[in-house]
């Protein structure tokens, strides 16, 4: 079943401004945009308003997609960065989530070896500062800078973990295959 | 579309945040391509209430955004419900900006290429055009805004001083660009009048609509132009040092009635 053409037909209607399309376009896919938002920020009012302004956002500027890759993959680069700017503005205390999965049952760890081999085990074991910044810019493909504002630490600061984190797996990977 | 999708316990380790990093990062971008798997999310989110969030976001899109000039007075330091109470006025509206302004370039025109003729139009249209302009800001005949400002606790005089000070302020340098075109000592002659014009208006619409005072006055301007302008040849009659001294004086009494007579002002009544 392939979502594309269901998604870039609602969203061609929400360009000629149809309500019906885009609230149809909010049911399809506000859901997960917010499992995935909670997983980055676990404040939810500003998960909430992250949400109200990635598809105000999209009523703007519908025709934003350019019809490369998935509306999904589209959204989420909208919604990540709204949330961001949404966090840079009430400035305070960070709301970053943190994740409760720092220590995987051997269960999922068998799991993971099986479906990512050494790299899983390897990322299992970074601090969770430098888990926080491989998933925010590896992941989430934010720039240094969005990923700073997302985790309230300093650019420098995610340049440094970043650059520990590639040489912490590559010297885990490289021990693994020795 | 790879026939691989999330099973049901990967799913609500996934949406109760239960998995490893890796195990998440995998749901995630499987997530991105597969429909079927973001509906099942779709139907497990309990953390944030969407249909309020819809509602929010519905009554975001609906709210007009504010137009550029109401945007500029909030930005000169006039609070949000006052420049939108002053913006709203129909001569704000840009059709109406746009017919002043090309009467006004016409007459500019006119002005620079017909010599005395020209300035003569000149001076007889722009010295009317600000009053006429300020008169359609707050008259309630074309005010869409009446029916709030009649429910409105409002200072009437405050609401009228700065829909004239806003028309003023696009309206004087309007005309100046064009009167720059105009040769001789033309370009400023119609200064002094239109500010008198303008003191005129709001003077007489403590008796009667704005607009008949503002109709009145251009008027009987247009008619004294054309009769100075078939008496003498040159618009020096209007330009000189008394003219304008006249003018002057017929500003500053004006204002002084406009003044004493605030209570009286007609905008806040529907006008017959």
């Amino acid at each position: 079943m392939d979502s594309r053409p269901v998604d870039e037909t609602l969203l061609l209607a929400v360009a000629e401004r149809d309500m019906g399309a885009f609230r149809t376009l909010y049911e399809r896919h506000a859901g997960w945009l917010t499992i995935r938002l909670t997983r980055r920020c676990n404040d939810r009012d500003l998960v909430a308003d992250a949400i109200q302004d990635t598809f105000v956002a999209v009523w703007q500027r519908p025709r934003g997609f350019r019809g490369d890759g998935d509306i999904a993959a589209w959204l989420w680069g909208i919604a990540i960065r709204r949330l961001v700017s949404r966090l840079r503005s009430r400035g305070g205390v960070a709301a970053v989530f943190e994740h409760p999965g720092a220590a995987p049952a051997a269960e999922d760890q068998v799991l993971l070896s099986v479906e990512y081999g050494d790299i899983g085990q390897a990322l299992a074991r970074l601090s969770p500062e430098m888990r926080a910044v491989i998933q925010a810019v590896v992941l989430d493909g934010l720039t240094a800078r969005e990923a700073a504002q997302l985790l309230h630490v300093p650019v420098s600061s995610v340049k440094t973990r970043l650059y520990r984190a590639k040489a912490h797996l590559r010297a885990a990977l490289a021990e693994g295959s020795s | 579309m790879t026939g691989w999708h999330l099973d049901d316990d990967a799913l609500r380790r996934y949406v109760e945040r239960t998995d490893s990093l890796t195990e998440g990062a995998s749901a995630e971008q499987h997530l991105l391509s597969c429909e079927p798997c973001r509906a099942r999310v779709n139907a497990a989110v309990d953390v944030i209430d969407l249909a309020a969030v819809w509602d929010r976001t519905r009554d975001a899109i609906e709210v007009p955004r504010p137009s550029v000039f109401e945007r500029l007075l909030h930005a000169v330091g006039l609070p949000a419900h006052e420049a939108r109470l002053v913006a709203v006025a129909s001569a704000f509206r840009a059709v109406w900006l746009t017919g002043a302004a090309a009467i006004l370039a016409f007459a500019a025109l006119a002005a620079a290429f017909g010599h005395d003729h020209g300035v003569w139009l000149f001076l007889a249209v722009a010295p009317v055009v600000p009053c006429l302009v300020v008169a359609s800001s707050y008259d309630p005949w074309m005010d869409p805004a009446l029916e709030p400002e009649l429910v409105t606790p409002y200072p009437a005089l405050r609401l009228v001083l700065l829909r004239t000070i806003a028309v003023l302020a696009l309206a004087l340098p309007t005309v100046l660009v064009f009167g720059l075109v105009i040769p001789g000592d033309a370009p400023f002659g119609w200064l002094l009048p239109a500010v008198g014009f303008v003191a005129v208006v709001l003077a007489a619409s403590t008796w009667v609509s704005p607009l008949r005072a503002a109709i009145a006055v251009s008027s009987a301007w247009l008619a004294l132009v054309s009769l100075l302008a078939a008496r003498f040849g040159s618009p020096d009659a209007i330009i000189q040092g008394r003219a304008q001294a006249g003018f002057l004086v017929l500003a500053a009494a004006s204002f002084v009635i406009f003044i004493l007579r605030r209570r009286q002002l007609r905008q806040l009544r529907p006008w017959g």
